[in-house]
């Protein structure tokens, strides 16, 4: 199969045409061709106003539903969903039913993405059904192809395991995800701890609950890596979906320390606040939950100077049974791999050389993945997009099976035109 | 005709000083009318209303009842102990089953902050919160403002406490917003657990002494401990609740000034309030009562123009 991309603006700092404005050839799964000028006949032809490309764009939380509630998403409308957003390559959470903490779990996504458009990475459960206790066989999942350990929703409450998971993983240079949460401080909350959850009756999830994990396990990091004298390349510690201002200078401080950490934020963590809660709309129902704007300044702050290094969708569909009810009976969660894009791209406040690289290449370092750059004879992994183009999201737009998103009618900036990656086109 | 600008009472929060003081005045007319010989007037006649109420009450749904059969309404009560999901149905779906049958307004009760909110986006009759969970109970803040005004006149620069479990009050909450609205000045005082940490940002005061509250206030509006709501430990034991929060008629008597003490039932008697401060002459506990149901017919009628 033959693709030809017309007038494409190359963003991707490791190449030597980084900035560049080219036509790029792909033939059987790889760059053929990058030149100023070409003409040839082709199976796909894309054209079009400002398309900039990049190296595929890689979605670090991502949780897949399927198996257990396929009813919510299947790995089918999964797909189908990532590569709508722009993303080649989604981490799945292993909160699954069975949860993934067996290698026939990943036998099971490996298999199923084999022939998909989209690469299917799993992370795979710490602790066994991700309940903080019994380890799973890490070392074992790690061969069989565990891209990340995780207990995933559920943050690794107990200290011991934390630890004791970071010296566990340190001979394989393995890569452990934690979402910081001290859960006895956020039970039976529903929305961020302020006045504005005091207004609307609701118990609070406080910033202190987040802060206390990320302080917690900043301090176990920085132990267990105590005797060890060469510096990692790779992050060993990473906090998913991080949410507060607090958050983000303690991982800042530790990374100025040298501390192997890495952190990520959700999109959509960009787009709202707790005032936005007023009208009681569970598609706003979020974990972490919406905060204040000192907290999503923070949060561009960190995007910008380095300290949060990728920015995921955190995609979480829930089907209307779990969503049409009573805000504090609904589930948390909501879809983003469609939007993640659109929606940090218009509250981010960085540049989209940046932008790229919190989407692509960062991810793909935390991941350990085989460094890839735009250059003739690379493979062909590649995501299009119009930066500037200011859309309408509808339902329309939505491939997954779950429509539970706060941004239909959102005009948003910035828009995926395809994605290229195993010989496919989508 | 003065009318209200919305056409729901989901919560205090929503309502202009016009729409409380309106509300007030038109329940000013319905206490001289329940205390006619001939309670009743035809006001809502024709008019099926729902009490659907998925928590337990007993004044409340009564105090409704009242109020809406001394306005000539049609009357069908739904009460579900715990919540209608656990038994498959979704809270929408059992209100569309009511509607489904010819009603025209649906008066609420739900655990949980914001189920009245949610359903008046869903459906098209008028909807009356009777207490969404921690949230807001408006008609109860209503009826107290109201009976606090009977005692006291203009509420402008008063000075009103509310005593106890805070941060489990949806009374708490539409007290204070209803309050503000008429101008007076608020403390809330109990054991720090229970009061809520963000509160002062809307200029109430924060007191942890009964002693020193009680001397500061003209009004004492005590609250029940809700036991039933509190899912985690908020304070040692019920004796030393009572011991440090809780209000006895010698506390009262020893004040060098009239006070009025309220509660807005059930009390714990010898918990938040001993029996003897409650049944002293301080007290318009049972005033409260009965103007709850002028209030809720003022409600009834004023929304019932709303269409």
């Amino acid at each position: 199969m033959k693709t030809l991309l017309k007038s494409v603006k190359i963003i991707d700092k490791k190449s030597d045409f980084n900035g560049q404005i080219k036509d790029m050839l792909i033939e059987e799964g790889k760059i053929s061709k990058i030149a100023d000028k070409i003409e040839e006949k082709v199976d796909k032809l894309i054209e079009g106003e400002n398309l900039h490309v990049s190296t595929g764009w890689i979605d670090m939380r991502v949780s897949p539903k399927d198996p257990g509630y396929e009813s919510k998403e299947d790995l089918i409308s999964l797909c189908k969903a990532a590569a709508a957003g722009g993303f080649t390559r989604i981490v799945t959470l292993p909160n699954t039913k069975p949860t993934v903490q067996t290698k026939e779990s990943i036998a099971y996504y490996k298999g199923f993405s084999k022939t998909q458009l989209v690469d299917i990475l799993p992370a795979v459960a710490v602790t066994k059904y991700c309940e903080g206790k019994d380890f799973t066989e890490m070392l074992d999942l790690h061969n069989a192809g565990a891209v990340a350990f995780t207990d995933g929703e559920h943050p690794l409450w107990n200290a011991d395991i934390l630890l004791k998971t970071l010296q566990y993983l340190y001979p394989i240079n393995g890569f452990l995800m934690n979402r910081p949460e001290e859960t006895t401080l956020t039970l039976f909350g529903q929305m961020h701890e302020g006045i504005e959850s005091t207004l609307l009756g609701m118990k609070g999830i406080p910033s202190t609950a987040e802060e206390i994990i990320v302080m917690r396990d900043l301090k176990l990091l920085e132990y267990a890596f105590s005797q060890v004298s060469e510096k990692r390349a790779h992050s060993a510690l990473h906090f998913s979906t991080i949410s507060t201002k607090r958050a983000v200078e303690l991982i800042r401080d530790a990374k100025a320390k040298g501390l192997p950490v890495s952190c990520d934020i959700a999109a959509h963590q960009l787009a709202f606040t707790d005032t936005d809660l007023k009208e009681f709309d569970t598609n706003l129902k979020v974990n972490p939950p919406f905060r204040s704007k000192a907290d999503i300044e923070a949060l561009q702050a960190g995007l910008a100077d380095g300290t949060i290094d990728v920015i995921v969708s955190d995609h979480n569909p829930q089907d209307e049974e779990s969503k049409n009810l009573e805000f504090d009976m609904a589930d948390f969660g909501i879809i983003g791999l469609e939007t993640a894009f659109a929606v940090a791209n218009t509250h981010s406040n960085i540049p989209i050389e940046t932008l790229v690289e919190k989407l692509t290449t960062n991810a793909s370092h935390l991941l350990r993945l085989p460094e890839e750059k735009i250059q003739e004879g690379g493979v062909a992994n590649l995501t299009i997009f119009n930066p500037d183009l200011k859309w309408t999201f509808t339902e329309k737009d939505i491939r997954s099976k779950s429509k539970n998103t706060p941004f239909v009618g959102h005009v948003l900036k910035g828009k995926v035109v395809g994605v290229i990656n195993k010989n496919q086109v989508a | 005709m003065q009318s209200l600008s919305t056409k729901h009472l989901l919560g205090i929060k929503d309502l202009t000083t016009n729409d409380i003081q309106l509300i007030l005045e038109t329940a000013r007319e319905f206490k001289e009318v329940i205390n006619r010989p001939i309670k009743k007037v035809p006001s809502l006649r024709d008019v099926t209303i729902a009490n659907v109420f998925f928590e337990n009450s007993t004044r409340t749904r009564l105090s409704f009842e009242l109020a809406e059969k001394r306005l000539s309404a049609d009357v069908v009560n739904f009460s579900a102990s715990g919540s209608s999901v656990k038994k498959g149905e979704t809270l929408l779906d059992t209100v569309n089953n009511i509607l489904a049958m010819k009603v025209d307004m649906i008066v609420m009760r739900h655990a949980s902050p914001g189920a009245p909110h949610y359903l008046s986006r869903k459906i098209k009759a008028n909807i009356v919160n009777a207490g969404d969970g921690t949230h807001e109970h408006p008609t109860q803040a209503l009826l107290d403002s109201f009976s606090m005004q009977e005692k006291l006149g203009d509420l402008a620069g008063k000075k009103i406490a509310i005593i106890g479990d805070i941060l489990h009050s949806r009374v708490a909450l539409s007290n204070i917003f209803c309050l503000q609205k008429l101008g007076a000045e608020i403390t809330i005082c109990g054991p720090n657990t229970l009061l809520p940490k963000y509160i002062s940002e809307i200029g109430v005061k924060i007191s942890h002494s009964v002693k020193e509250t009680l001397q500061w206030c003209d009004v004492a509006n005590v609250l029940r401990i809700q036991l039933e709501r509190q899912q985690i430990k908020y304070f040692p034991s019920l004796r030393e609740y009572s011991l440090y929060f809780g209000i006895n008629k010698q506390m009262l008597d020893e004040l060098d000034k009239e006070i009025v003490l309220m509660h807005p039932g059930p009390i714990n008697r010898g918990v938040e309030l001993s029996s003897d401060a409650a049944d002293s002459h301080h007290s318009i506990i049972l005033d409260q009562v009965e103007n709850g149901v002028a209030v809720r017919m003022a409600v009834l009628y004023l929304l019932s123009q709303q269409g």
